[in-house]
């Protein structure tokens, strides 16, 4: 279990940011670039110190501690490996340190090797890897420390879409079955879902919200929140005189007309993208502008004009 | 603006064993949205840099409107290119930023103000103008960017190199957004250069995916996604990609196997695939049930199923699918659906 | 990135190891020549308080102020010659290829040879009788002697500088080339510009931070030039080439005026001090507005 209380994550120190991380879980950080996720890692890993609050790694008191003695592997954005050391040597980096045996040393390489799918490559040096290579070495060398705690900062963010997508299963498999802390940073709400046991919305350095994903997602306390976990955008209007969204998800093109509980929009289509799976129409309706996800591949002209059905039930405000 | 014709391109880097590109065909039409679809290493680099005529091809040619162009130097073919992140001169205001390359060109100082004028308008940037570019964003930048590749009147092709690349992932569909809407207004040819099949998908009239130094298949986002004419493209379209079971599997004769989307299935008790469910991933909710990717363990390897995600990871149920194309070779033979 | 500012008192202590060696290597003695330049040294128990006398003394000294425009107008010939110099050639050096290694060491070769032996060379090569330098232009029917004519001692000096130092500038300008990335030359190619355009707009802006470097580097060592001119001319013909160093030099070695040479190097330090510090503010200041 990882504490944070009382911490800043913004330059001038004004606002708090507490949050429990529970071990054995991943906790996806959300949020748009600037938000603090960078800094929230950096923190934990020692790297910068804060003048206030505490950070408890399994009841130990963390500060003071310098990122070599903590309990705490990063990984970064870009593929950070030793240039000159093998990938062998490379895993076994973190392990030097420690009084372990020369063949237990190997196995453990073996072990994390095996288990990235970088076996084959252990006498290569990582220039020689191609970007997902190297990435997944990278988090190989992490996992090797056995920190208590990991942290993966956008880890995945450089790499191709495919890659990505097959690197997000097997980490998502690899990290569930250890019992440490793991901390993945994000800005793409896909990950939530894809990866998050937990999720926790940062914005501007504040925590908005926390929850498994899909509680969040269901019941967002306020429109930020509902914004970051929403693809790409929410769709406003004003109802009663009261401020109400829809996800993109949450209205449709036609539906059962009469049905009492369903809401009727007019919307002009500004324009229609597809990618296969999802098509995102995009339009306006009643000066705000929209956005309807619908699956599959919709040809949708701009300039028509469409009738949009939604829930009630799927209606946020506050 | 020009029809972009490559005829049997070849390229092979000096001393390279093997070639980078190999018989290259592809027409693109005057005022298409073209896209590259590719992993890395699939050659789209090169091909890019081939039409930009930063390298020649080694075999083949490479013909703007029926004229021959593959021995040109790239300031004398009227390319422009929008590069991976913002490429702009410091120094100068975005306004000069804009009218730089007419200015190089010696037009007019009229028709350069009406054309940054009108560009300016087309990318709502006008309040940016007199900016330097330090005090932009990486979003307005590359806005900028887009309006220095676009200002030109007389240019034949405009390349893009991944542009959304260093745009923050939430704001993406805007520029995208823009960059479709005036290629429409202003008719250019363009051809976008991507690993991301959303991109690909959303941007382009035609698509044409990339591996290993050929094309594997060139059509509109629907024929791609729908009617992939290779194994690799039912693959590396879609997220996740396509499932592929050997046909016997279905009771199908046609071809060897049978590639069918995750939401060309069911999960039904009596469907004819077998299968542990061993993970499951919501993605919304559709009438408040979570609902979202199904991935069953089977004879035939792991396949995923859009539906709804409340059920059990480790129950035993089964796959029912009702639309598929079959392959032989990898090649597309037929499609096909079951009742 | 850091968004942090950690109000850590102990920090102070971390620095006081830091104050020490400056204080003791930099300081004190900056005040001991501060305190014998307002003081008249008869020997070495018997001094009185002057003031600012040798100040004003100094700065009203033809010798000094000849040796300060001679020093001034050195300093600024060389700087022009070996920054511009300096980046045509870096420009002309290939970025990738077998050749650039071999090219880089043989530029880096003057840059290892000490002060001394670079005048020494020099003054052998420039020599009319036997030196190649000098054999050769007076073969041309150019009459050459620099021990004998001011212009011609001034010339082999600046020559001198520049072969010695101009590979500095090189190296600097050819790493800060190597760090522009390719799109930017591709852009500038595909926007028609020209090679001048390509140098002004994309290399120069970004060369800013090496030339600052090298500028600020190439001013405050031509500033302080001494070994060279003593062995190669001795600050000759007459005092055509007595440079500021060597003027002090003289005063505090040679006729063992303490105040007055205290005096001097204090004016002489707060002027490097301040000609570095505009040459930073005005171009920092520039790069931040």
């Amino acid at each position: 279990m990882l504490d944070v209380a009382g911490v800043s994550l913004t330059v001038d120190g004004a606002e708090h940011f507490d949050h429990r991380f529970a071990a054995g879980e991943i906790t996806v950080v959300l949020g748009a670039n600037h938000a603090g996720k960078t800094d929230l890692c950096r923190l934990i890993a020692g790297l910068h110190t804060c003048a206030r609050g505490e950070i408890r790694l399994d009841d130990s008191d963390l500060d003071g501690l310098k990122p070599q003695q903590r309990s705490v592997s990063l990984v970064y954005q870009a593929f950070v490996n030793y240039p000159n050391l093998t990938v062998a040597e490379n895993i076994a980096s973190p392990l030097r340190a420690r009084r372990m045996t020369a063949a237990a040393r190997r196995n453990r390489v073996n072990q994390l090797a095996t288990m990235l799918q970088i076996a084959d490559l252990l006498e290569r040096y990582p220039h020689e890897l191609s970007g997902g290579q190297q990435q997944r070495l990278a988090i190989a060398r992490a996992l090797a420390k056995d920190a208590r705690a990991l942290l993966l900062d956008e880890p995945l963010v450089n790499l191709d879409f495919k890659l990505r997508e097959a690197l997000e299963y097997e980490l998502r498999d690899l990290l569930r079955s250890t019992d440490t802390v793991v901390i993945y940073t994000s800005s793409d709400p896909r990950d939530a879902f894809a990866l998050g046991d937990q999720v926790l919305l940062l914005e501007g350095g504040r925590k908005v919200q926390a929850g498994t994903p899909i509680e969040v997602y269901r019941r967002p306390i306020n429109f930020v929140a509902m914004e970051l976990l929403a693809e790409p955008c929410i769709n406003r209007f004003t109802r009663a005189g009261k401020t109400c969204a829809l996800r993109p998800e949450h209205v449709t093109v036609g539906g059962d007309v009469d049905a009492a509980n369903m809401i009727r929009f007019d919307m002009s289509v500004t324009a229609c993208e597809t990618n296969g799976d999802d098509s995102f129409i995009h339009g306006r309706v009643d000066e705000c502008d929209w956005v309807v996800r619908s699956y599959g591949m919709q040809e949708v002209r701009a300039g028509s004009l469409l009738s949009l059905y939604a829930r009630t039930a799927d209606v946020v405000s506050f | 603006m020009a029809r972009i014709t490559l005829e049997n391109i070849g390229f092979h880097y000096p001393g390279a064993v093997q070639d980078t590109l190999s018989g290259l065909n592809l027409e693109i039409a005057n005022g298409e949205a073209h896209a590259l679809l590719g992993a890395s290493g699939a050659g789209k680099t090169t091909l890019l840099n081939l039409l930009s005529g930063l390298l020649s091809p080694t075999a083949g040619k490479l013909l703007f409107d029926g004229q021959d162009v593959s021995q040109l130097a790239g300031h004398a073919r009227n390319v422009a290119q929008v590069f991976q992140f913002p490429v702009l001169y410091e120094s100068l205001s975005v306004a000069e930023n804009l009218a730089f390359p007419l200015k190089s060109r010696g037009v007019a100082a009229s028709q350069i103000a009406e054309r940054v004028d009108y560009i300016c308008d087309e990318l709502a940037i006008s309040p940016l103008r007199e900016h330097k570019p330090g005090a932009l964003s990486l979003f307005e930048k590359q806005l900028v960017a887009v309006g220095k590749a676009l200002v030109r009147a007389d240019l034949s092709l405009v390349l893009l190199d991944e542009p959304l690349t260093a745009v923050e992932p939430r704001i993406k569909w805007r520029l995208r957004q823009t960059l479709r809407k005036v290629q429409e207004d202003l008719g250019v040819t363009m051809i976008y250069v991507t690993h991301d099949q959303t991109e690909a998908l959303t941007f382009a009239d035609r698509v044409s995916v990339l591996t290993a130094g050929g094309i594997l298949q060139t059509g509109t986002p629907a024929e791609i996604y729908e009617t992939p004419g290779h194994e690799f493209v039912g693959h590396f379209v879609g997220s996740p990609g396509m499932n592929f079971v050997p046909n016997s599997a279905l009771n199908v004769s046609m071809g060897e196997r049978l590639g069918f989307r995750p939401e060309w299935a069911v999960i039904d008790e009596s469907g004819p695939v077998q299968g542990v469910v061993t993970r499951t991933r919501v993605q919304r909710t559709h009438d408040s049930i979570p609902y979202g990717l199904v991935t069953l363990a089977t004879l035939h390897g792991e396949l995923s199923v859009r539906g709804a995600t409340d059920i059990e990871v480790g129950t035993n149920t089964a796959l029912r699918v009702h639309r598929y194309v079959a392959f032989a070779d990898q090649q597309k033979v037929g499609e096909g659906e079951l009742v | 990135m850091s968004s942090f500012k950690p109000h850590n008192n102990r920090a102070w202590l971390g620095v006081l190891p830091v104050v020490l060696i400056v204080a003791f290597s930099a300081v004190i003695p900056l005040m001991t020549v501060v305190n014998y330049s307002v003081q008249d040294i008869l020997d070495l128990n018997t001094r009185f308080f002057v003031g600012f006398e040798w100040y004003r003394e100094t700065l009203n000294d033809p010798r000094f102020l000849a040796a300060f425009l001679r020093q001034v107008v050195f300093s600024l010939t060389v700087l022009m010659i070996e920054i511009p110099l300096g980046i045509a050639v870096a420009k002309s050096i290939p970025k990738t290829g077998r050749l650039t290694p071999f090219i880089l060491i043989l530029l880096a070769l003057p840059l290892l040879i000490p002060w001394n032996v670079v005048a020494t060379i020099w003054q052998i090569f420039a020599r009319p009788d036997i030196g190649l330098l000098g054999v050769g232009v007076n073969a041309l029917g150019i009459s050459y002697n620099y021990t004998a004519e001011p212009l011609h001692a001034w010339l082999t000096l600046v020559a001198m500088d520049v072969w010695h130092w101009t590979s500095l500038v090189v190296l600097l300008t050819f790493a800060g080339l190597t760090s522009i990335p390719l799109p930017f030359y591709q852009a500038a190619e595909l926007d028609g510009a020209n090679r001048w355009q390509l140098f002004t707009l994309v290399e120069l802006p970004r060369l800013r931070g090496v030339l600052i470097i090298a500028v600020l580097l190439r001013l405050m060592d031509s500033f302080m030039i001494y070994t060279e001119p003593f062995v190669l001319t001795g600050g000759g013909p007459g005092n055509a080439t007595t440079f500021l160093s060597q003027h002090l030099a003289t005063m505090a070695v040679g006729q063992f005026d303490l105040g007055p040479a205290a005096a001097f190097s204090v004016i002489y330090f707060l002027f490097i001090l301040l000609f570095c510090w505009l040459f930073y503010t005005t171009v920092v200041k520039r790069d931040e507005s």
